[in-house]
């Protein structure tokens, strides 16, 4: 073996050459030394790269190295650690499989932390590096101090010691810096002993969409986008060059002339980054932003002009997008044409404010959009209102709603100034218009006043706005729209005509009229070949209308095509009406209210006024449906006959009565007289003396009480039921008539005919009556007293009186026959009445009061003669 | 006799005359000395010293903007001592020494804060807070110098005129960013540290001066 050694090292040496010439060329920046050295013909050496100072091993490798011409074989080696940190040494030798040659002389490569440089440093300095990459720190520390601690941001870091002063720390992934960068540094053992090293951390340049285009056919403007920013500033900041020639900082540069190739070149620290750009000018036309832009506009369409900045344009075909903004919408439209200029925009809304702005861009070898002009903004003008949406609700017999839906938006096309509603009839020429505000959306109508004979209304409702009227929307108010239906055999028999649109059958469904809502509504489906059906209920109850609708079953929503009211059995209003009264001269004017509809139990037919002049009632007037032509006449004739004897006799009273529907169920009405009661004895005579009610009153309520709703007295009746000094008017409605008399208390001509009318004796019997104050009664007054007596009996005794329903029968004939003794009203359908004094006003000249002292003195007297039982 | 006795009593009485009459005229130019003494406490002295103050305040903030502008753990690379800066002391005995040193001091800043601001564009966003109140105290140091010369020139009318140089003002070598880092915190700190002198000095100038009228004025400031 010491042989094969000693053979060995004399070989080695004799064909193995030593590597000679071995020197060093340090870039601190890059951390790269650069060996070289002269090898002969070997291509395989051993490098050894040693810490100086404390020996130790930081790069030993077997490299394959071709020399060069020059006969020097190089390699580049990377330090982990900056160049500066210690002193290193590197040996070179030859090596021929596992012969190698001796080392070379040791080349040093001195560091920093000689003992000559008592300086503390830290390395390396104001490096910037890429993100995402890893960095050793070192520090050396001051000749003859003593090593604390190393800091990057602020982290303390683990050091491994290079030489005698000096340690190194390695940050592993770093993350992008701030513009001033990262911090790291070390400490000694005295607050004094600090320094440290900045380290700048990004991205090296990269852009996109690197385009030129032109403006005017002449010039450039190249730009691009940076899709992520190098984090790095100041003077790492990214530097551009277009075409060689450099541009500042930006994105965007200009150029006089265009050229056919662009390239764009940005570097920084970290590296470089190139695009390029090729296009022929007439393909990237991007045309500058229209300007001066205006309108003209119309309730329907606007046109828009703008002018050009260059007149490059004039002769271009030009593509032009022009965006129009409304409140709610924005849309786009296209024009084109050579040096386009103005737009003409179709299918504007009236009234409505917009905002347009236009762009262009070449028309051929279309590149791109320009920018967007200036916004401008303009207001189509106004125009008539389209038809309004109008709507019906009948909620009586003939009165009702009629009600239109405010504009939509876009539709009033200008401000609403007002809305006219027209009701007029086709039997009659005569319009009823009324202009409400723009705030109204429903008007109450009352069809009494304008149709006749129950013909048709038609409604039209227009709306104004200052374009003008809008055309009508016209409805039908028939009054007839729902049907009445009898109860016939314990049902209501509906019938209607098969619809072609009904694919699934039919839908009944009824439900009380009354009802205001969560209503218990009950219904049937039947088939689509039924036409008629009876409805049958357990819940249906006397004197309650019914509604019943008749809906078609289709694939769609159910259309409602019929509806129906009626009753099971009509019964007498269960309260009367507000009566009221106001003397004009020498007229009353006899106003009432209406009768809420729950407590009319029946079809209302109309009213009937009556006259109570003491004892007698008189009909002044007959406002029955279905007969008032027969009985205007003699209602005319009763009223100024009656009105001219209370007038001068001064003792007449009017004397309203309501005409009840009348339940056989219950207790007939009869107004008596009083002279009748004291005659009769039927109880009266225990009423209270001082009771409010009128007499005829005082007996309703005595037969009639048990009802659930008790008659309402007008508050003007409390002054006493005998005074019968003072005129008095009774109003009453009439319920189910089979004739138009005119008179009320003939229940029919048999009755009339076997019974007294009470009628005569009781006006006879008065001795007070209305008398007008203002006015004194002539000398002669007995006789036109005697002839107000005779003319009202004879009145009421030709027409006939109230003949009511079939289905008015008394329980029994002994019933009917005692009822019949008590009155010669029995079972008539006469309602609660209402009853209003007539006395003047308070605000009469009370100097004529004092003058009738005397005879006001006489109406007291009377009045507590009268009133005793 | 009687005329050597009346003579000297004449005598007597003019040179008790010249005595008063002398006095008077002390007491005149005294009162005409506090009266000048008094306008200046009222313009230029306190005026420089609000100056001052204001200036010192400025150099507060500023302080602290620095630190925040330059990353984590910049509070301690601010305690890092440096040579090479202005001194932040006032020298001289006499108060015309001083202020002259005060004028020299400010002039030596300039130049430093000039560095800071380009050291510190490089390192800041161009909209930086920094870079403005950098400006600001650059400026303001000028104008206080420029009140400390008028001052100096009211004060001491008959002392030679302070330089308009002051004199070159050594820079530090071209440094690395840490060493910039160190260098604007060291300049501003001892910047803050001089106008706290300065104040201090201008208003014990302002004792000496003004007495006790300019306390009262001092009052209101």
């Amino acid at each position: 073996a010491l042989l094969q050694e000693i053979t060995c090292i004399f070989l080695c040496h004799l064909f193995i050459p030593i590597p000679q010439q071995v020197s060093l060329s340090e870039n601190l920046k890059t951390q790269q030394v650069s060996i070289s050295w002269v090898g002969g013909e070997a291509t395989t050496f051993d490098l050894l790269i040693l810490r100086t100072e404390l020996n130790d091993t930081v790069f030993y490798e077997t490299v394959t190295v071709a020399a060069e011409a020059s006969g020097q074989s190089k390699f580049l080696w990377t330090s982990a650690e900056p160049l500066e940190c210690t002193s290193l040494s590197f040996r070179v030798r030859s090596r021929s499989g596992q012969l190698t040659s001796d080392w070379s002389s040791t080349q040093i490569l001195q560091g920093n932390d000689s003992p000559t440089d008592e300086r503390m440093q830290a390395y390396p300095q104001d490096k910037t590096v890429p993100a995402g990459s890893n960095i050793t720190f070192c520090c050396i520390i001051g000749e003859g101090k003593s090593f604390d601690s190393f800091h990057f941001i602020s982290e303390s870091i683990n050091v491994t010691r290079l030489s005698r002063r000096t340690y190194a720390a390695t940050v592993y992934n770093l993350k992008p810096s701030r513009s001033y960068g990262h911090n790291a540094y070390c400490k000694g053992k005295t607050e004094a002993e600090l320094y440290g090293a900045v380290i700048f951390v990004g991205y090296p340049p990269l852009f996109t969409d690197f385009i030129c285009e032109t403006h005017d056919l002449t010039s450039a403007v190249c730009h691009w986008t940076e899709p992520r920013k190098t984090q790095l500033l100041g003077r790492r900041q990214t530097r551009y060059s277009i075409n060689g020639r450099y541009g500042q900082n930006r994105k965007q540069c200009s150029f006089p002339r265009w050229e056919e190739n662009w390239k764009l070149l940005g570097w920084n620290p970290l590296g470089e980054y190139s695009l390029t750009d090729i296009a022929d000018v007439r393909s990237r036309v991007v045309p500058l932003p229209p300007e001066e832009l205006s309108t003209v506009a119309n309730a329907r369409n606007a046109t828009v002009t703008w002018q050009w900045k260059l007149n490059h344009y004039v002769s271009l075909p030009l593509v032009c997008q022009v965006e129009l903004m409304s409140s709610d919408d924005k849309t786009k439209r296209t024009f084109s044409g050579v040096g386009l200029r103005s737009a003409t925009l179709l299918d504007l809304y009236p009234y409505e404010e917009y905002s347009v702005k236009v762009r262009c861009g070449a028309q051929q070898n279309f590149w791109r959009w320009g920018n967007w002009s200036k916004t401008i903004s303009f207001q189509t003008d106004s125009e008539i209102p389209s038809a309004p949406d109008v709507w019906m609700w009948m909620n009586g017999d003939t009165t009702g709603q009629i009600l239109w839906k405010p504009y939509e938006p876009r539709k009033s096309h200008g401000p609403i100034v007002s809305y006219e509603v027209t009701l007029w009839s086709p039997d009659d020429i005569t319009r009823h218009t009324q202009i409400v505000s723009p705030e109204t959306f429903a008007m109450p109508v009352n069809l009494s006043g304008i149709s006749i004979n129950n013909t048709k209304v038609i409604a039209s409702v227009v709306a104004k706005n200052p374009a003008g009227l809008s055309p009508p929307e016209s409805l039908d108010l028939d009054s007839e729209a729902i049907t009445k239906v009898d109860f016939r055999e314990g049902a209501f028999p509906l019938s209607w005509q098969s619809d072609a649109n009904s694919s699934c059958g039919y839908i009944v469904e009824w439900y009380e009229a009354s009802c205001q809502r969560d209503c218990p509504v009950e219904w049937i489906k039947v088939g689509e070949e039924i036409t008629n059906v009876s409805i049958k209920s357990d819940a249906f109850e006397p004197g309650v209308r019914y509604y019943f609708s008749l809906y078609s079953c289709s694939s769609e929503a159910p259309e409602l095509l019929k509806r129906w009211e009626g009753y099971t059995r009509e019964l007498a209003p269960s309260s009367s009406v507000q009566l009221s009264t106001e003397q004009q001269d020498s007229d009353i004017l006899i106003s009432w209210s209406e009768i809420p509809s729950t407590h009319r139990r029946g079809f209302l037919l109309g009213y009937n006024v009556y006259l109570n002049n003491g004892s007698q009632l008189t009909k002044l007037a007959d406002w029955l449906i279905f007969e008032i032509l027969a009985t205007l006449g003699v209602t005319a004739l009763a009223l100024i006959i009656v009105t001219f004897v209370c007038y001068k006799k001064r003792k007449c009273m009017v004397h309203i009565v309501e005409k009840p529907e009348w339940d056989s169920s219950k207790e007939v009405l009869v107004v008596i007289p009083e002279e009748d009661e004291d005659d009769e004895g039927q109880g009266i005579r225990d009423e209270p003396v001082d009771t409010d009610e009128p007499t005829s009153l005082r007996y309703y309520n005595q037969v009639v009480d048990e009802r659930p709703i008790r008659p309402r007295y007008p508050d003007s009746s409390a002054s006493s039921a005998s005074s019968m000094d003072s005129g008095r008017t009774d109003v009453t409605y009439t319920g189910i008539q089979t004739s138009g008399s005119s008179l009320v208390f003939q229940s029919d001509s048999q009755s009339s005919s076997d019974q007294p009318l009470v009628v005569p004796e009781s006006c006879g019997g008065a001795d007070g009556g209305y008398r007008p104050q203002m006015q004194l009664p002539p000398e002669n007054d007995n006789a036109s007293l005697a002839q107000s007596h005779s003319l009202p009996e004879s009145q009421a005794c030709r027409s006939g009186g109230y003949r009511p329903q079939n289905n008015w029968q008394l329980d029994s004939p002994d019933e009917a026959d005692e009822r019949r003794s008590l009155a010669p009203s029995l079972g008539s359908p006469t309602s609660i009445a209402s009853t209003q004094f007539l006395l003047p006003d308070q605000s009469s000249d009370e100097l004529a009061e004092e003058k009738h002292q005397s005879s006001a003195a006489t109406w007291l007297t009377n009045l507590l003669s009268t009133t005793k039982p | 006799m009687n005329e050597h006795v009346k003579s000297r009593s004449l005598h007597l009485c003019t040179h008790t005359a010249a005595t008063l009459l002398s006095l008077l005229l002390v007491m005149v130019f005294d009162s005409t000395k506090a009266t000048v003494a008094t306008q200046q406490c009222g313009s230029t002295l306190l005026q420089t010293l609000k100056l001052a103050r204001f200036a010192q305040k400025e150099s507060v903030d500023i302080i602290k903007t620095y630190k925040a502008s330059q990353g984590d753990m910049s509070e301690i690379i601010c305690k890092v001592s440096l040579s090479g800066l202005p001194d932040p002391n006032i020298s001289g005995l006499e108060s015309s020494e001083q202020m002259s040193s005060v004028h020299s001091s400010l002039q030596e800043f300039s130049p430093h804060f000039k560095r800071v601001f380009d050291q510190q564009t490089d390192l800041q966003l161009p909209d930086s807070p920094l870079l403005d109140q950098l400006s600001v105290i650059s400026r303001r140091s000028l104008y206080l110098d420029s009140q400390i010369t008028v001052l100096y020139q009211q004060l001491f009318p008959n002392s030679p005129p302070l330089g308009a140089d002051g004199g070159a003002t050594s820079l530090p070598p071209p440094q690395n960013v840490f060493q910039q880092k160190v260098y604007g915190c060291v300049v501003l700190k001892t910047y803050k540290e001089f106008l706290s002198n300065v104040s201090k000095y201008l208003r014990t100038l302002k004792n000496q001066m003004c007495g006790i009228n300019a306390r009262r004025i001092n009052m209101f400031f």
